[in-house]
């Protein structure tokens, strides 16, 4: 996969939903209000720097600027209560793609499994695949109740590694690819929440004793305009940008 | 589920909504923060807007005491010993004292009333001539027209006796780029100020006294001083003219109007129509003229139509007009003139008629400055939202060619005058110290348009009978007197309420063609075989002419070395001539009414003094009650006939004999002087202010009294 592969897919999708939410706002807004209401900021702007000589009215100008942007907010909030779901639900989808990178062949990872009862962790076990290989001891960490191992992939691939304790085995997928992919750097027990913003793997069972399986997969970094970008900022950005551009040709009030 | 079903659900939906963000937000991650762009720039410009606010107000805040500190000075001068702490104005063009007598002995304005009772109510004389443009000149400067250079809308070329636009000059820019067919102008049009004289608010300002003007007349072009002002009467339309409507129809007709409108041909497209709206000329230099089209689809049903035009839809109903609607024309390489008007939708079944309005400059880009600084325009566009910025808004032309009728000319009228009274009363919480000045037109507009139903012998209504005529005026009267009741509840003690007039009203129900006149006495001659002339001296023989008239009130000789085929000797030749032309005049007889048509005829060496006399008419007439010039010799033409019946909707006026139409002035205050004049307001309100008069001002400071003496 070309090194610049991640950079354009966000930016393509990134002007595809700046047009997208700028046509659902376009729709799910009351479009006069908001012209009205951005109009009425912009005078009282204006009357700050025209009569600024009067400083009661200067205060006042700015007392109104306050009271506009609030009304103008509110104006906002339909449009912004209507996107605020899909673009939350794909974000948590794009963020297993472009969020993190995957594992490479030959690179060294850790794998952290947190357990319930503190003393599961002297009986907890690593098995691995045939292509994956542990390359130090187990570490155990009481305090934090957590069991590390460092791992080798001896080439690219989908695994499921399994870690025994109390009697039971539990999974977690492992993804080592050059290119990219659907990582899940977490499985967790419980943690809806948390679950389903960072995990993208089904929950470990009610009464497995693991907690929690971590992958320290490395953040991804996007290069871009001499600068090195959480993929969010650059969709932030570029979004905007996108969106700025096709509510000024298409005329849509923001 | 489609849209318009979720909008209907949108109630059932906004818990469920809620709940979600509320969640969203109460277990925040990286990316639930950000929900998309709409929301990004919802956020953005907020802070953005806020922040820019801040900045402002800091600077406002910090450089506060500083520029107090530079302005000390003059703020004493200003100040120090001034009277009042603010003067309101408020100028009624064309209210009438004997109107707003009897109005108020039948108690009737009980505000305006109260003003006189506890305070003064004179007749306020006006200019020579009676003419909005002239005596609004001499409002705001304190000199005679002599000294301001405006002696009616129109002056004449000297080199070709052809008119011009009295108060400003509007030329395309002086350099060019030739490209191909295209000639690219460089640089933007000039605009050329004709008035002379510098307006009070100059001198308030530069001591220290804020000043907000609105609507002035002969304020176009503005210029700069420290304060706000937006133009008035003389702004043009996009075209350039003093407003020129547009009247779009299905209905075959080879007529024009007589001046302001033009008719275009509505086509049909299948189940639509489609038409244009003439615009400016090409800035390119082809010579075409730019066009704004549009779409019709009426809907007969409803009684209604959507109109589509550039981006913009809307519907109207038949009687209705449009809001502002912007209207872009387009040129090549990238030109566009942007301007708003409002659609009447006068009929759409059988045939279909659409009235615009002229193409007024768009206050919220304006394409040529209509107020200073450019920014208040602006201002108040984003405030209010668009608004009619032609100097003559009221599109009396249209009434008089029957394209518009009373209720939808009246709605004009008002939908203006509202949005007049929005700016007037912010620039009002604006001023709380200073000057405010707006003139409302209105007053003038409605008087022309409907003094045939307060006059039972009027040509135009004779055959309505009286008790069934509407009672427009009164109404007008009765809307003024509620503007200033609000007026004096936003008052204090210490400010000083003057409501003026720049003159009053009389009927005008005879036309007088002065250039028949002429030519029947020898003064005037046409060429060889003509008995009359078409508009603007077509067909006048200039060198056998002694005299001509043009415009309103003004009589010119044509003298040899200043008109261009002048044949009158300057000195003894032309002031016989002159004493000729007055004693003929004075008192002449309109043979079917056996009334006076002419009750003065005022030598213009006598009226005026000042370095701009040169450029006045030689004479000014005074028209007699009933009387004024006729349509065709305003516009240069000569009929056979002398006296005619005014058959138009326009049929009151004052641009008669000048002693007949004082305007009016009430005050909040005692004003101890028997005969104010307009001229003397301005030395009036800078001696309030304790500011020391020019030496050549023309009007007196009245005595004004205290707040509170009887």
């Amino acid at each position: 996969m070309p090194s610049n592969t991640p950079l354009l897919l966000v930016l393509a999708i990134s002007i595809v939903i700046g047009f997208l939410m700028v046509i659902v706002f376009r729709y799910t807004s009351d479009q006069k209000a908001i012209g009205r209401a951005k109009d009425r900021l912009k005078a009282h702007l204006l009357a700050v720097r025209l009569f600024q000589d009067q400083l009661p009215v200067v205060m006042r100008a700015y007392g109104r600027i306050l009271h506009g942007t609030g009304s103008y907010l509110r104006l906002a909030f339909t449009p912004l209560l209507i996107a605020i779901l899909p673009i939350t639900f794909l974000i948590v989808q794009l963020d297993r793609y472009f969020g993190w990178l995957p594992l490479q062949p030959a690179q060294a990872f850790l794998v952290e499994a947190r357990v319930e009862d503190p003393a599961a962790l002297n009986e907890a076990s690593l098995q691995l695949p045939p292509e994956l290989s542990s390359s130090a001891p187990a570490v155990h960490v009481p305090k934090d109740k957590e069991v590390v191992w460092r791992v080798v992939a001896e080439r690219a691939g989908h695994y499921d590694i399994q870690i025994a304790a109390s009697g039971q085995t539990v999974s977690k997928q492992v993804v080592v690819t050059p290119g990219l992919a659907r990582v899940s750097p977490v499985r967790l027990k419980d943690h809806f929440w948390e679950r389903l913003f960072t995990s993208g793997e089904p929950a470990l069972a009610d009464n497995s004793p693991v907690q929690s399986i971590a992958i320290n997969y490395p953040p991804r970094e996007i290069s871009f305009a001499w600068m090195e970008w959480n993929w969010i900022v650059l969709f932030f950005v570029a979004s905007l940008v996108a969106g700025f551009i096709f509510k000024s040709v298409l005329g849509i009030q923001v | 589920m489609k849209w318009p079903q979720l909008r209907r659900n949108r109630r059932s939906l906004l818990p469920i909504l809620l709940l979600i963000l509320a969640l969203v937000l109460l277990f925040p991650q990286r990316g639930e923060a950000y929900a998309g762009p709409g929301a990004g720039f919802a956020v953005l410009s907020s802070f953005w807007t806020i922040f820019v606010a801040f900045l402002y107000s800091f600077y406002a805040l910090v450089t506060w005491p500083v520029r107090q500190l530079l302005r000390l000075f003059r703020r004493r001068k200003a100040y120090g010993q001034a009277q009042v702490k603010r003067v309101v104005i408020v100028g009624f063009d064309g209210m009438d004292p004997e109107l707003a007598s009897r109005f108020m002995s039948e108690g009737k304005l009980p505000n305006l009333a109260k003003l006189r009772d506890s305070g003064t109510f004179r007749p306020l004389r006006t200019t020579f001539p009676a003419i909005s443009p002239v005596a609004w000149s001499t409002f705001q400067t304190g000199v005679n027209p002599g000294k301001h250079n405006i002696y009616d809308f129109l002056a004449r070329d000297l080199k070709n006796y052809l008119p011009f636009l009295s108060s400003a000059q509007i030329s395309e820019p002086k350099r060019h780029l030739r490209i191909g067919k295209y000639s690219l102008p460089l640089g933007k049009p000039e605009i050329k100020g004709l008035r002379r004289g510098t307006p009070f608010w100059h001198w308030l300002g530069k001591a220290g006294v804020f000043c907000s003007v609105i609507r002035v007349p002969a304020t176009f072009p503005p210029e700069k001083f420290p304060g706000v002002l937006l133009s008035g009467m003389c702004v043009p339309d996009l075209k350039g003219s003093q407003g020129t409507f547009c009247f779009c129809t299905t209905r075959a007709s080879s007529d024009k109007f007589r001046e302001g409108g033009v008719r275009i041909p509505v086509e049909q497209n299948g189940a639509g129509f489609h038409s244009y709206i003439p615009g400016p000329e090409d800035p390119l230099g082809t010579g075409s003229e730019l066009r704004a089209e549009f779409k019709l689809r009426p809907d007969t049903k409803r009684g209604q139509a959507r109109i589509e035009i550039n981006s913009e839809t809307f519907t109207i109903k038949v009687g209705e007009y449009s809001e502002w609607i912007p209207v872009k024309f387009k040129a090549g390489m990238g030109f566009t003139a942007r301007g708003i008007c409002r659609f009447y939708l006068k009929e759409i079944s059988p045939e279909v008629e659409v009235y615009v309005t002229p193409v007024n400059i768009d206050p919220g880009r304006p394409d040529l400055p209509i107020s200073h600084p450019v920014t208040y325009s602006i201002y108040l566009a984003k405030l209010f939202g668009p608004y009619a910025t032609l100097g003559l808004a009221e599109d009396t032309w249209a009434l008089n060619e029957e394209v518009l009728d009373d209720n939808a000319f009246l709605a004009q009228c008002y939908g203006n005058h509202e949005d007049r009274e929005r700016m007037f009363f912010d620039a009002l919480e604006k001023t709380p110290q200073g000057l405010c000045a707006c003139v409302f037109d209105t007053t003038d507009r409605v008087q022309h348009m409907f003094w045939r139903y307060l006059d039972k012998d009027h040509p135009a209504v004779r055959d309505v009978p009286q008790d069934q005529k509407p009672r427009v005026i009164q109404d007008l009267y009765d809307r003024m007197d509620s503007l200033i009741g609000r007026v004096m509840q936003q008052i204090d003690d210490q400010t000083l309420l003057l409501v003026i007039s720049d003159h009053g009203f009389k009927s005008f129900n005879r036309c007088m063609n002065l250039n028949a006149w002429l030519h029947q006495n020898g003064y005037l001659v046409l060429k060889d075989g003509k008995s009359e002339s078409g508009d603007w001296f077509e067909d006048v023989d200039w060198s056998c002419t002694r005299a001509y008239t043009m415009g309103l009130n003004g009589l010119y000789m044509n003298v040899k070395g200043r008109e261009r085929e002048g044949i009158v000797e300057a000195g003894a030749e032309a002031e016989a001539l002159k004493e000729d032309l007055r004693s003929k005049l004075d008192g002449l007889v309109d043979p079917a009414s056996g009334k006076v048509g002419i009750t003065g005829m005022f030598d213009c060496d006598a009226v005026y003094a000042g370095p701009y006399v040169d450029n006045a008419p030689d004479l000014i007439v005074g028209y007699g009650e009933g009387f004024r010039a006729s349509w065709d010799s305003v516009m240069g033409k000569v009929t056979t006939a002398i006296f005619e019946d005014n058959l138009k909707a326009w049929s009151g006026d004052h641009c008669v004999d000048p002693r007949l139409v004082p305007g009016v002035l009430f005050s909040n205050r005692k004003i101890a002087i028997e005969k104010p004049a307009i001229v003397d307001v301005a030395p009036t309100v800078m001696k309030l202010f304790g500011l020391e008069l020019p030496s050549y001002f023309d009007g007196k400071p009245w005595a004004v009294a205290a707040a509170g003496d009887k």
